[in-house]
């Protein structure tokens, strides 16, 4: 239950070899890699070492990957077929494997056509786009029938144009058949927006007819580049649509033929994640000319099978195995019990220990748990999260960071119910509003929104203990670096102190005790405090001054007040939902409004408040709690392994 | 005189308090969680997978709206608006209720503000290395801590007042 150990790997080899002690180190998986090309390169090491330089491999790798990834991607969109949510990885024996990939350059010709394929539909939509417009515009047009190429004859000029709809076309109609009597109008269309117009005047008049519509804001329009009438030309386009559609559907038939590729191509993904992953890996290595070193780590529960595997290489090469010790900068891998495993992804988020700190998640977890189900604390929103979660978990068995997270929600789902059954809460105070006041779920302890200075306190003591323990882990990393003097000063000086300064609070006959304990604590605090200063009045000022921290551990301790407002915050809004809903009564529109309220706003109130509660409850831990022991800043265990996206390949033989 | 008998009317006291609360607290946070949401929305147009990571940023100041609302409704419940019979207060309580809404409502504001600017800036921690947004949240709620203080403040001070 903490920092898994590691064991120190180093190895040299022959280059000529190496590729093959790269791939089987990547079979065993339980090797996280060093990059010793930056701290191995001393001065004493340079001109006999080089970096074992492959990224331009890697990136022309990951090129490669992503086209691949982007063939798979549409054939997805034309796949009907879904996927479940958290699908298994599919399994591929290594043999069929290796077959699949001797048809390498078949995959990458699909890979071209499907991308081709994707083209060219695109393409085809924007065809399709100016087809459509193009129908929209003609369409207002509909009823004229003389050809759109029509524009003059031997001694007459068409014109054809739109007026905005703010122009009386009739009172022009009018005016026009008075001064240019050769002319002829007609109002083709009428939309919302202008008047459809078409003209057909004497040549000689056409420039005095096309002033005056002119000035009535005319906007002449011609149709070039098109033959025939106005309907024959929506009738071609309506044509050219369906000639669309028609290669549309071959093309997707041609990809969807592809589909059963979709299979090979995702085993050549992750073929090629695994090589690109290699190449990084080499990268990490240091060679001469003819040999190479590599050095990592392996937690101690794989290092006899990881010692036996490599015994039976065949390959020269040198291997050291040592056991690390904790001034070492090894990767972290933690290791808890079931119920504290979940909060390990509050410390994840936060920063791993470093190999000489104590893992902090056993002392956090419990923690975590009881505050996350104070600030929500409503027995009906804890068994909704833990019978959500519980399903999901159940079903799908999500990993990583996901299966952490629904875990841990899972857990402050049961912590909210045990909360919720204390204080009284099922979905608030349903009962009592439905009932009108008739019944109500009795509270196991006591409702904080009658008593919210008792909830205060507890809040605070709950802090307290939390603090304490902090103070306490300090101790004891202070006398496993053993600095036994500093842990009695620092942190038992301040426990008589602080506990003395409580008891007084207290009152009584207690009280008098604690008097006499924050006086003994307080004249030691002055005497030890100073004690790294060399000047007998240093140490006197600084052994005062830093009763001051005795205003830090109070504000710590207000900091929990947050547990009592959250807690409440939950208990007032759920309350608002329920009286919103029943302001109707209990007539059949009532019932409707009051479902429909009961469930939007208790769905949000327990989003809401399990994210404020997962926030709260983590800065709690990473402020105040980690804040007095722990620094963090241990990098993850990330074993080299075979790391694919769609296949587990069965049967770990050479790939 | 009629003007005056309703400015010093407790229950009309009472309500401008719970109006406070609502008023200054909501718009606070509507500016703030408007402000994230714009950042928000641009590291969006680039990187559509980062969306849960950034609401989850721009629901953060949200919260003060929240307590505003959820103060005034401990003062309409107090004085009966809300569920039951309404009680006629004295102008001195009334006043007691108008003050106690002062620090959600007036800290609400702020603290939305400030912590909309904190969140937002997040929002660039997230652009550039996702695997960072604990630290990010964290940062937010430092700044949440003074709106839960000013809350427990209001709420206590409403709870306390004898009517």
């Amino acid at each position: 239950m903490s920092i898994v150990k590691m064991h120190k790997i180093t190895l040299i080899g022959l280059e000529k070899e190496k590729s093959g002690i790269i791939e089987s180190l990547m079979n065993i998986g339980v090797l996280d890699i060093n990059d010793i090309g930056d701290t191995a390169l001393t001065e004493e090491w340079t001109g006999l070492v080089d970096k074992d330089n492959n990224e331009d491999e890697a990136l022309t790798l990951e090129l490669d990957m992503e086209k691949v990834r982007s063939a798979l991607e549409y054939l997805n969109q034309y796949d009907k077929q879904k996927k479940p949510l958290f699908a298994p990885k599919r399994s591929v024996d290594a043999l069929r494997f290796s077959d699949i990939l001797k048809n390498k350059d078949d995959m990458w010709v699909a890979v071209e056509k499907i991308s081709k394929l994707d083209e060219e539909l695109a393409q085809l939509r924007m065809e399709e786009n100016r087809l459509e417009n193009l129908i929209a515009s003609l369409t207002p047009w509909k009823s004229m029938n003389t050809p759109v190429e029509l524009i003059s004859t031997k001694t007459t000029s068409v014109i054809m144009g739109v007026l905005p709809i703010a122009a009386d076309v009739k009172e022009i109609f009018k005016e026009l058949s008075v001064n240019i009597p050769e002319s002829y109008l007609q109002l083709v269309n009428v939309d919302k927006d202008q008047s459809y117009i078409q003209a057909i005047c004497h040549k000689s008049r056409e420039e005095e007819l096309t002033r005056v519509l002119k000035n009535k804001g005319f906007n002449r329009l011609s149709f070039t580049d098109m033959k025939g009438t106005i309907n024959q030309n929506i009738e071609n386009s309506l044509k050219s649509i369906e000639e669309v559609d028609r290669k549309r559907e071959t093309l997707r038939g041609e990809i969807a033929a592809l589909a059963g590729k979709r299979e090979d191509l995702e085993v050549l993904y992750d073929y090629l994640a695994i090589q690109r992953d290699r190449n990084i890996a080499l990268g990490r290595l240091l060679k001469t000319e003819c040999t190479f070193i590599l050095e990592g780590w392996v937690p101690e529960h794989n290092i006899n099978s990881f010692r036996n595997y490599i015994s039976k290489w065949e390959w020269d090469c040198f291997v050291s195995i040592e056991e690390s010790n904790k001034d070492e900068d090894f990767p972290i891998l933690l290791e808890n019990n079931r119920f504290v495993q979940p909060f390990e992804l509050v410390t994840e988020l936060y920063s791993l220990p470093k190999p000489s700190e104590i893992d902090p998640n056993p002392f956090m977890a419990p923690f975590f748990f009881v505050f996350f189900g104070l600030m929500v604390g409503d027995a009906a929103y804890g068994l909704l999260m833990a019978i959500a979660t519980g399903i999901v978990i159940y079903k799908f068995k999500p990993q990583g960071t996901v299966g952490k997270l629904l875990k841990l929600l899972f857990l402050g789902g049961i912590s909210t119910f045990i909360w919720g059954a204390l204080f009284g809460g099922w979905f608030g105070d349903i009962v009592t509003q439905v009932s009108s006041g008739k019944f109500t779920i009795p509270p196991l302890w006591f409702n904080p929104l009658d008593d919210p200075m008792r909830l205060l306190m507890w809040s605070f003591i709950f802090g307290g203990i939390q603090l304490y323990t902090a103070m306490g882990l300090k101790g004891y990393s202070l006398i496993r670096e053993g600095k036994v003097l500093d842990a009695v000063f620092d942190i038992g000086l301040w426990y008589i102190f602080l506990t003395g300064l409580v008891l007084l609070l207290v009152g009584g006959n207690v009280g008098t005790i604690g008097k006499y304990m924050t006086i003994v604590g307080v004249i030691l605090l002055i005497l030890t405090q100073g004690r790294a200063e060399k000047n007998i009045f240093k140490k006197l000022t600084k052994g005062v001054l830093s009763l001051y921290n005795a205003v830090g551990f109070m504000s710590d301790v207000l900091s929990y007040s947050r547990l009592l407002a959250l807690g409440l915050a939950t208990g007032v809004i759920a309350s608002v939902i329920n009286t919103i809903g029943t302001l109707l009564g209990f007539n059949i529109l009532g019932i409707i409004v009051l479902l429909i309220v009961f469930t939007g706003g208790h769905v949000f109130n327990i989003l809401i408040n399990a994210l404020g509660a997962f926030v709260h409850s983590s800065r709690l831990q990473y402020v105040e709690f980690f804040g007095k022991f722990y620094e963090g800043g241990g990098k993850p265990y990330k074993p080299f392994k075979i790391n694919t996206k769609y296949i587990n390949i069965t049967d770990g033989r050479k790939v | 005189m009629k003007l005056l008998e309703v400015l010093l009317n407790g229950n009309f006291l009472a309500l401008i308090g719970a109006a406070c609360a609502v008023i200054f607290a909501g718009l606070g946070s509507a500016r703030a969680v408007g402000m994230v949401g714009e950042v928000a929305a641009g590291v969006i147009t680039e990187e559509p997978e980062k969306f849960a990571q950034t609401l989850l940023l721009q629901a953060l100041p949200g919260t003060q709206g929240i307590y505003g609302l959820l103060t005034a409704f401990v003062i309409l419940n107090k004085i009966g608006i809300v569920g039951g019979p309404v009680k006629e207060l004295t102008t001195v309580q009334g006043v007691l209720f108008l003050v106690a809404a002062l620090p959600i409502a007036i800290v609400g504001y702020k603290s939305a503000i400030a912590q909309g600017k904190t969140a937002a800036a997040g929002i660039g921690i997230i652009a550039k290395r996702p695997q960072e947004l604990a630290k990010a949240v964290t940062f937010a709620a430092m700044v949440e801590t003074y709106a839960v203080l000013a809350l427990l403040g209001s709420i206590l001070m409403v709870f306390g007042i004898n009517i």
